[in-house]
């Protein structure tokens, strides 16, 4: 599909004026939703997705329950208006099930599921809008959503994509920039620099791999800072609001001493 | 349809009691024809030609998720009327999809099952042909716009109906369909003088592309960057009002915007679409739910009173709209000057 | 009677500008503010906060406690929250999570499932706890042992949906929580309504039984799960009068005037109010919020609306 909008002009900008390895705005919203146990809407640029973590929680079947740990359940829909052209995906879609499954996987390292036997981690996605690196917003939100109920996580999982326009890698891609240039999406967990996602569904020159790769991984540890810096501000929030008010007669202060000796 | 919340038998008699009584108290205070507060946000989807999301009952405060919450969006696609599944004069069809986030204690099977029946009242409803629009055709007899509504469920804390109907009715009169114009090819010589223009849908002669053989008449869009005209029935679209009834007795109790407890308290609902246009008000669909029954008698009172409260609902949303119109005029406007 | 709002606008905190990024210039990534965030000296009131990945310190000095693991000598937090320091031991407690029984506590709940000789009850928490059928008071004497026919009309006892009230008894293997309702204050719960916060919230207090002085009584479960009901009498609690199963273990409730119906919606909210802002439960502060609901004399419905909620938590958190 040839396009007409040059990628990458003369002068390094974007087709949405952004330089080569500039990321889109990302908004992240904290705010309860539902009866969620934690919950977020994200935005990078124009893609926007939520997501909501019911759990640890007793499985809806019986038959999901690991005996040794939690079961994740990654649910994902696409709203059929999220698209320049309409489409209506089932939950049961192949493509969907395909991508939540996706997610599943990337997460299965990250949360600590032996802390949880026989419970269940229900995460429900939404995606909203789709202008590019659906994935990677997917995955940024179930970070943001599993640290916000507080499920024990090793690291932040942080994803993004990249790609490469005749030798000049881009990062962040936006839909027109996903249907030209090849392409591939990696997340990693910051702290140790594991990778628990690399998905490419385009033909790279494996010269062209390391590269991009590299960048990606670097552009990871970018977005790390701005999720935690989310994550911080909430619980500084939540900490301040709970401080406001007086102690009740006779309140004990929370004895955790007691509980922690048998850890 | 089930239950989406689960309750004691004393939790529900207190409920039913409360209702029941005198001076009825409901669990958060509001009197029977009270509604929670509406919040009602349009043009929330960039891609859509038309959207809005309706919060019922929101509480203030970071923290609290409460409220029913959904999301509609209408999107206009080209339908050809002879080679395409198209209709002439256009189509309307509607979607609703459940969140799982919305009924996170249902299974999948029984979140389908919610999301068909939903579907099933907002379809049969909108689009029925005494609300269809006029502007949907764009070439008589060949090129028609499918205009479909998608809505989402985000969250359901009760009174889903109401909800639905109006982020529905707010996307469609959000909605604008952009202005096209027929084109025409003109044969320069009379070589083709013979053969009517307008069926010539074989005709070699057209110099588009020979891809292009069937559109003698195509259509392009009118160059305004304005983003198009309103559907001709903004008026129209219907605003729905149930009727939670306590009881079946011959003069029911009944009230409005429940809580999904209150829900789950009552054996019946009665769903009411009213469509208020100039030409006069009209009772478009109606749907009992649960499993009771009223007697007819108590219907036509029970109609009287929905039509009184629907014409309420359907003059507060009006101007909520307005408003909402003027707000976003003033934002981009605002926007228009930081350039 | 409709009234209609607008969503109130996102938080301009939560947005950031475009992460600049740019491998050839790597004092590009100094800009951001956040940097300092790492070594966290933001006490404001004395707590230090974390998220997940975070290192707190080395395990060499420190052992580890919950909401933490240890990677390569080093404690490391696993959930966004407080660092709590208890001599060596070091944790991390979540602010938002879901109930972490302890034996002991006081928990209300909800019973999901009916199996043979056994109840499993919604609380909140990781996994449905289990109510033994031996482990309940049964009717006509509290020491009598459990018969087949208790057996075979278990649902008289508790059925799908009951609500009850019960203490954490021990922990099965694979960390179930095992509740029992033997006591009198303990079991099915009528006359009132149901509201439910963050377990966070409830703080543990000498006692949940609590009665506000205007006729309505709270069980504030440390699973965050809230009754508020009808008063009743100490001396007329129904365990007192012998214990037969239709007073026990009733779905009827008792007759309640519209005075207390309005008392029982006015708590539900001025909770619903507290949690919705984040602010911890006790009786103290209950009956402050009650009390300056009343003086400014609003109405139970309106208590929910934006302005009146802001009005509140100021007056609530100034006394403090």
């Amino acid at each position: 599909m040839a396009s007409r909008v040059e990628i990458l002009n003369d002068g390094g900008f974007r087709s949405d004026g952004r330089k080569q390895y500039e990321l889109r705005d990302i908004i992240i919203d904290l705010s309860q939703q539902g009866s969620a146990d934690g919950s977020v809407v994200l935005s990078h640029g124009l893609t926007q997705v939520s997501a909501s973590v019911f759990g640890p929680r007793e499985a809806k079947m019986r038959s999901q329950t690991l005996h040794d740990r939690a079961n994740i359940n990654v649910e994902v829909t696409i709203a059929p208006f999220s698209m320049g052209e309409r489409r209506k995906r089932s939950r049961n879609d192949k493509r969907v099930l395909d991508f939540a499954s996706t997610i599943k996987a990337t997460f299965e390292p990250a949360i600590q599921t032996s802390l949880y036997p026989r419970s269940q981690v229900d995460i429900y996605i939404n995606v909203l809008q789709q202008d590019g690196g659906v994935l990677q917003a997917c995955i940024n939100a179930t970070t943001l959503a599993l640290a916000a109920a507080g499920i024990p996580l090793l690291d932040f999982v942080c994803a993004v994509t990249g790609g490469v326009q005749s030798a000049s890698p881009l990062l962040d891609l936006t839909t027109l920039e996903e249907n030209d240039i090849p392409h591939l999406t990696v997340a990693m967990m910051p702290r140790t620099g594991n990778i628990t996602l690399l998905t490419m569904e385009t033909r790279l020159h494996v010269d062209r791999f390391e590269e991009i790769f590299q960048l990606a991984t670097s552009a990871g540890h970018v977005l790390h800072r701005e999720m935690k810096a989310a994550i911080k501000d909430r619980t500084r929030t939540l900490v301040a609001a709970m401080s406001v008010a007086p102690k009740a007669v006779g309140e004990k202060d929370p004895v955790y001493s007691e509980r922690m000796d048998d850890s | 349809m089930s239950a989406t919340v689960s309750l004691s038998k004393s939790e529900k008699s207190y409920i039913r009691t409360a209702l029941g009584e005198l001076s009825p108290i409901r669990a958060d205070g509001r009197s029977l024809l009270d509604y929670r507060s509406i919040a009602l946000e349009t043009g929330v989807a960039s891609l859509a030609n038309g959207s809005a999301r309706v919060n019922i009952g929101k509480t203030a405060g970071e923290e609290s998720g409460s409220g029913t919450e959904v999301i509609a969006a209408v999107k206009l696609e080209v339908e050809g009327v002879l080679e395409g599944e198209g209709v002439d004069g256009g189509r309307l069809m509607c979607t609703v999809s459940c969140s799982p986030a919305a009924y996170p204690h249902l299974s999948s099977a029984a979140l389908d099952d919610l999301s068909y029946d939903m579907t099933i009242i907002l379809n049969q409803c909108l689009s029925h042909p005494s609300l269809h629009p006029k502007n949907l055709v764009i070439i008589p007899k060949r090129r028609s716009w499918l205009l479909t509504l998608d809505v989402i469920v985000l969250s359901d804390s009760g009174n889903v109906y109401d909800a639905l109907f109006l982020a529905a009715r707010s996307a469609l009169c959000d909605t604008k369909v952009p202005k096209t114009r027929s084109v025409q090819y003109q044969p320069k010589s009379n070589a083709l003088g013979e053969q009517d223009v307008e069926m010539s849908a074989e005709a070699p002669a057209s110099i588009f592309s020979t891809k292009e053989v069937k559109s003698t008449a195509d259509f392009e869009l009118a160059d305004y960057w304005d983003e198009g005209e309103p559907l001709d029935i903004n008026q129209e679209w219907p605003v729905c009002v149930t009727l939670n009834l306590l009881s079946a007795k011959s003069l029911p109790t009944y009230f409005l915007d429940a809580t999904s407890q209150e829900e789950a308290a009552i054996p019946l609902r009665l769903l009411l679409l009213f469509s208020f246009s100039p030409s006069g008000t009209r009772l478009q669909s109606m749907r009992l739910m649960g499993d009771g029954e009223i007697q007819l008698e108590s219907m036509t009172q029970l109609l009287e009173s929905g039509e009184n409260h629907a014409r309420k609902l359907f003059q507060a949303l009006k101007n909520k709209l307005q408003e909402e119109d003027f707000r976003r005029n003033q934002k981009a406007l605002a926007r228009f000057d930081l350039r | 009677m409709v009234t209609f709002t607008s969503f109130p606008n996102p938080k301009d905190s939560f947005s950031y500008a475009p992460p600049k990024f740019s491998t050839e210039d790597k004092n590009d990534m100094d800009i951001d503010v956040y940097e300092d965030d790492d070594d966290g000296e933001d006490f404001d009131s004395g707590t230090k906060l974390t998220c997940p990945g975070e290192p707190i310190t080395s395990s060499h000095a420190y052992m580890r406690g919950h909401g933490t693991f240890i990677d390569q000598e080093t404690v490391i937090s696993s959930v966004a929250g407080t660092i709590e320091r208890v001599n060596k031991l070091v944790s991390v407690r979540a602010i938002r999570t879901r109930y972490n029984a302890e034996v002991g506590d006081l928990i209300v709940g909800r019973i999901t499932e009916v199996q043979p000789r056994r109840w499993k009850v919604d609380a909140n928490s990781r996994q449905d706890a289990v109510l033994m059928l031996s482990s309940i008071n049964l009717p006509g004497g509290v020491q009598r042992r459990k018969l087949e026919s208790d057996e075979l009309q278990i649902r008289q006892f508790f059925e799908e949906g009951d609500l009850l009230v019960a203490e954490v008894q021990s922990f099965f293997a694979d960390g179930t929580m095992s509740l029992h309702t033997r006591s009198l204050t303990y079991g099915k719960l009528r006359n009132g309504q149901l509201v439910c916060v963050p377990p966070i919230l409830i703080r543990r207090l000498k006692s949940h039984f609590v009665s506000l002085p205007c006729n309505v009584d709270l069980i504030l479960g440390l699973n965050g799960y809230i009754w508020v009901s009808k008063h009743i009498n100490q001396n007329r609690r129904p365990g007192e009068e012998g214990l037969d199963a239709e007073s026990v273990y009733s779905n009827q409730n008792e007759a309640i005037d519209a005075p207390t119906r309005m008392a029982i919606s006015r708590v539900t909210n001025l909770i619903k109010v507290l949690a919705s802002h984040f602010v911890p439960l006790s009786d103290v502060i209950l009956l402050e919020a009650y009390e300056w609901a009343i003086e400014n004399d609003v109405e139970v419905k309106d208590l929910t609306q934006t302005d009146v909620c802001e009005a509140l938590i100021l007056t609530v958190g100034t006394k403090g």
